[in-house]
Parts: C-alpha cells; sequence; structure tokens
C-alpha cells in the first residue's frame, strides 16, 4: 500500500486575504459576485464550500485556480501570491475536462510531461495514481470508452499524479449518479487520508460536504459572503445516519434556509421557511 | 466475418444505386430513340470504359486529374491551416480578415478561369491556382470554427496542467482539440476540389478527366463525355471512404 503514496509529501495552506471580486465593473451589468472574504486553511485541511447558485463558491475557487484576477485583495498559497494558474494548484473539473485525444495514461501522464519528467517515469508515476483510483487496467483505453464515474477517477488520477500542494474541486461528483457518486466520495477519502493534501472541495450537498470534509463553510448569495465557517468533529468514515451527522446536518440547512429565505423574498416567491 | 458484413453493408447501396441509375438510362435511350451522340446507351458507354482501361488511357487522366487535386489541396491546407489557427486563437487578426474572406468567398472557382489564364497562362499552375481557390475556404472556415470551438474547460484543464505559455497550450491543448473539425474541413475541401477539377482543366489541358469530357465533347464522342463523369462520381466515393477510414481510425 505504501508505494501508492507519493514520495515526498507536499501540501500548503492557503491565505484568502480581503478577496472581492465584481464582475463587469462599472458598467450597467455589474454585479458583485463576492464581498471582501479572508479565510485561512490550514496544510491538510479538507474544505467544503457549500452554498446557494450564485453564492460566489464557484467564483472563490476560480480565485484560488488562477483563472479569476480578484478586484480587490490576494490569495496566497503558502508564501506564494496566486496570480495565474499553476499546476502546483490541481483542479478537478465537474465535467472532468479530459484530453479526448489521449487515453487514459496519457491523460494522467500530461502535466508530468509539461514539467518535463522524462518518459519512462512519468508512466510509472502515472500508473501508481492509476493504480491508487482502481483504474490500472484501462490505462490505454480511450476517455469515450469510459463511464462517468470512471473518467473522474482518472481526472482524480491526473490531478494528484503532478503531486500539487493544493487541489481545487469544483462540484466533481455533481454529474454523477448516486451510487457512484458514494463510491468515490468514499475513494477520495482514502486518498485523501493517505496523503493530507489541502483540498478545497465545491457543492451544493450539504450532506456531502459534511461527509467529507474537516472544516465546511457555507456561503450566501448575492453577493457572496461566508455565513458559517464550521469544523466537523467526526472521526472516518462518518455515518450518514448517526445522530452526530444529523446535527452538523441540520446547523448547515438552518444557515441555508435563512438564506435561501431571504433569496426567494428578493426574487417574489413568498415565504420558504416560514 | 464482422468486417465482410460491414463492408457489404457499405458498398451493396453503391451496387443498388449503380443498377437502377443504369436502368433509368437504358429505357430513357429506348424510350426516346436518342441519338447515339445525344445519350449513348449504358452498354456502349461501358465498352468504352473498358476500352480506356485496357489501353491505360483512363489511369493516365485519373493520375493527372487526382495529383493536381491533391497538390492543389495540400497547398491550400498550408496556407488555409496556418491562417485558420491564427485567425480562431486572436479576434483582432479575425475581425480584421473576416470581411476579406466573406467577400471572396461566394466567388465561384470558375470565375477565376480567365484570371488565372491570364496569370499563369495554360500551364499546370493555372489548373493548380483554380482547385487551390475551390479547396481554400472549407479549409481556412473549419479550421477557424474548430479552434473557437475547442471547449474551455480543456484550455483550463491545460492551464493547471502546466501548460504556462500560449505556445504550450496551443500545441498540447487547442490544436489537438480543433484537429477532428479541421479534419471534416480538410475533407469537404477535398471533395469541393475534385468537383472544380473540370473547371480547372477547362483552361486548355493536355489530360485529365476534364479534358476527357471537353474533348469527347469536341469530337462528338458522347460516351466519353460520360466515362469521364462516371469515372468522377466512383473516385469521388471511393476518395470519400478514404477519408472516413482514416477518420475513423483517428479521431
Amino acid at each position: 500500500m505504501n508505494d501508492m503514496t507519493p514520495e515526498v509529501m507536499n501540501t500548503k495552506g492557503i491565505s484568502i486575504k480581503e478577496i472581492a471580486v465584481t464582475f463587469n465593473q462599472g458598467s450597467p451589468s455589474e454585479v458583485e459576485a463576492l464581498r471582501p472574504v479572508n479565510l485561512e486553511f490550514e496544510p491538510g485541511e479538507f474544505i467544503a464550500l457549500v452554498g446557494p447558485s450564485g453564492c460566489g463558491k464557484s467564483t472563490l475557487l476560480n480565485v484560488l485556480a488562477g483563472f479569476t484576477t480578484p478586484t480587490s485583495g490576494t490569495a496566497y498559497v503558502g508564501n506564494e501570491p496566486i496570480i495565474k494558474p499553476d499546476i502546483d494548484h490541481g483542479m478537478v473539473f465537474q465535467d472532468y475536462a479530459l484530453f479526448p485525444w489521449l487515453n487514459i495514461i496519457d491523460n494522467v501522464a500530461f502535466g508530468l510531461e509539461q514539467l518535463g519528467v522524462k518518459k519512462s517515469e512519468r508512466y510509472e508515476i502515472a500508473r501508481e495514481n492509476l493504480k491508487m483510483v482502481g483504474l490500472e487496467d484501462f490505462a490505454e483505453k480511450r476517455i469515450n470508452e469510459l463511464s462517468g464515474g470512471m473518467k473522474q477517477r482518472a481526472a482524480i488520477a491526473r490531478v494528484f499524479a503532478t503531486n500539487p500542494s493544493v487541489i481545487l474541486m469544483d462540484e466533481p461528483f455533481g454529474a454523477l449518479d448516486a451510487l457512484t457518486r458514494r463510491f468515490l466520495q468514499h475513494q477520495l477519502l482514502e486518498i485523501w487520508q493517505k496523503n493530507k493534501k489541502t483540498v478545497v472541495f465545491v457543492t451544493h450537498s450539504v450532506q456531502e460536504a459534511i461527509y467529507l470534509a474537516s472544516r465546511v463553510i457555507v456561503m450566501t448569495a448575492r453577493p457572496g459572503r461566508i455565513k458559517l465557517d464550521k469544523n466537523i468533529d467526526l472521526p472516518y468514515p462518518r455515518e450518514f445516519t448517526s445522530d452526530e451527522f444529523r446535527d452538523y446536518e441540520k446547523l448547515v440547512y438552518d444557515q441555508l434556509d435563512e438564506e435561501l429565505a431571504k433569496t426567494f423574498k428578493l426574487e417574489g416567491g413568498g415565504g420558504f421557511h416560514e | 466475418m464482422n468486417n465482410q458484413v460491414n463492408t457489404a453493408s457499405t458498398v451493396l447501396p453503391y451496387i443498388y444505386a449503380g443498377i437502377f441509375i443504369v436502368l433509368v438510362w437504358q429505357s430513357v435511350v429506348s424510350f426516346t430513340n436518342a441519338h447515339v451522340t445525344l445519350l449513348p446507351p449504358p452498354l456502349l458507354t461501358a465498352q468504352t470504359f473498358f476500352k480506356l482501361i485496357v489501353s491505360g488511357e483512363l489511369f493516365v487522366h485519373i493520375s493527372a486529374s487526382l495529383g493536381r487535386v491533391i497538390s492543389a489541396w495540400l497547398l491550400s491546407s498550408l496556407v488555409a491551416i496556418p491562417l485558420g489557427l491564427a485567425m480562431g486563437r486572436w479576434k483582432r487578426f479575425e475581425q480584421f480578415l473576416d470581411p476579406v474572406v466573406e467577400l471572396f468567398r461566394p466567388i465561384s472557382p470558375l470565375a477565376w478561369i480567365p484570371l488565372a489564364i491570364l496569370w499563369f497562362g495554360i500551364g499546370e499552375t493555372g489548373k493548380i491556382f483554380i482547385i487551390f481557390i475551390a479547396t481554400f475556404f472549407p479549409i481556412l472556415l473549419n479550421t477557424i470554427s474548430g479552434v473557437k470551438s475547442v471547449d474551455p474547460v480543456l484550455v483550463r484543464a491545460g492551464q493547471v496542467l502546466g501548460c504556462n505559455n500560449d505556445w504550450a497550450l496551443f500545441t498540447k491543448v487547442i490544436l489537438p482539440a480543433a484537429m477532428p473539425t479541421i479534419i471534416v474541413g480538410l475533407r469537404i475541401s477535398f471533395g469541393t476540389g475534385w468537383a472544380a477539377i473540370i473547371a480547372a482543366e477547362l483552361v486548355a489541358a493536355q489530360v485529365g478527366l476534364g479534358y476527357l469530357i471537353s474533348d469527347g465533347m469536341e469530337i462528338l464522342r458522347s460516351d466519353l463525355v460520360l466515362v469521364g463523369m462516371v469515372t468522377i462520381g466512383i473516385l469521388g466515393v471511393m476518395i470519400d471512404a478514404v477519408f472516413q477510414f482514416l477518420n475513423n481510425k483517428f479521431a
């Protein structure tokens, strides 16, 4: 089992300092997506960002990935400010984003090739990572021969292969059926417990957030702000049906419901909660 | 076994179509009693066809025409693909060039024949030029749309996987992602080039399927005209089959 873990542990914390994002600033279609946000993620934390659509959780993730330049403030990985996408901040996308012209192992080895790792070594690392997600027998297959769940496992192998110090996940299991989702959640937890990378995981499933994360952050809608920041002090593996799990769920839902009620009122939908 | 079934199922419809065409053709000849110079019967045409095959003359025409189309098509790809890649990648460049392209695109390759003769005379260059025009736009437009329709998520994936500069991103992600659409453009343009060969060979050719047709008309040998037309049709289908095969194999 030991040969599956990367040789060098690489994990860093994330500091988010006064990050605010406004789209189309100064134009009539100006949207304030994110109010100034301050957060500190410790190395090895598993953070879940939860919130209704439009709460800015994906915007925050895109800032951390370097895709979106914040209107103000700076985010840091370790001591390095995030200014552009970097192979050290790995990302897993909802729709897998595998390269269809490459087979599975070449997808997993892609980042290593960019890093200049020589061929034999990058295939060896890619194979180890495919083994970690149980896809070692599918190395030579083409992308369209895989199911959705297998594609996402390949994408997870790809992001771990380059040994980044943080891993960003944008609703990675959102497009999967419930059973596949459960299996992948379990597998992701096993991998994370082994190498303790800092994970920032965006989801709109409260259950998923509490099942996976060591810390859950609830965000509010339009403009995005932090509503709740809660450590989940439950041992892994967690039981959906345990009382403690339910208590955490209730706590998060109460906060979310307040927000949803506000949103619905704003949209003229009337009462939601009361 | 499976392969044989596949071959049969792709070839059979063409055999049925061939039989159907011959039947209609023969009945038109029988009912109208058309003179042999106006519409020769299928049998006579088939005889001429085999005579030309046996004498090897048909292959001389085929190779001349194919050679012209292939060289013009390759030349066209060499210009249109890089230009299309640049236009798809740089918005400013596209905004500048797009109106030029749109103005030239509706002009039929046939309209270029007089200028082609004036500029290049009656040698090979003029014919290559005509087919170049005919093949250029399908390749260019498909390349542009191929680059522009690359899934932005793939570009982002490339960025977080270490493609730090535009060049790496372009060669490692955008170009391979656009490749299937570019190949469609190459296939379509070979078809338009093949259709334009007659026009190109009207520019005073001494050999080629277009020459076979126009010469047949001049000496009132409609069977030669029809042999040229049939050959173009059959080769067109075969060339497309080759592209299909390559496409299935690599895409």
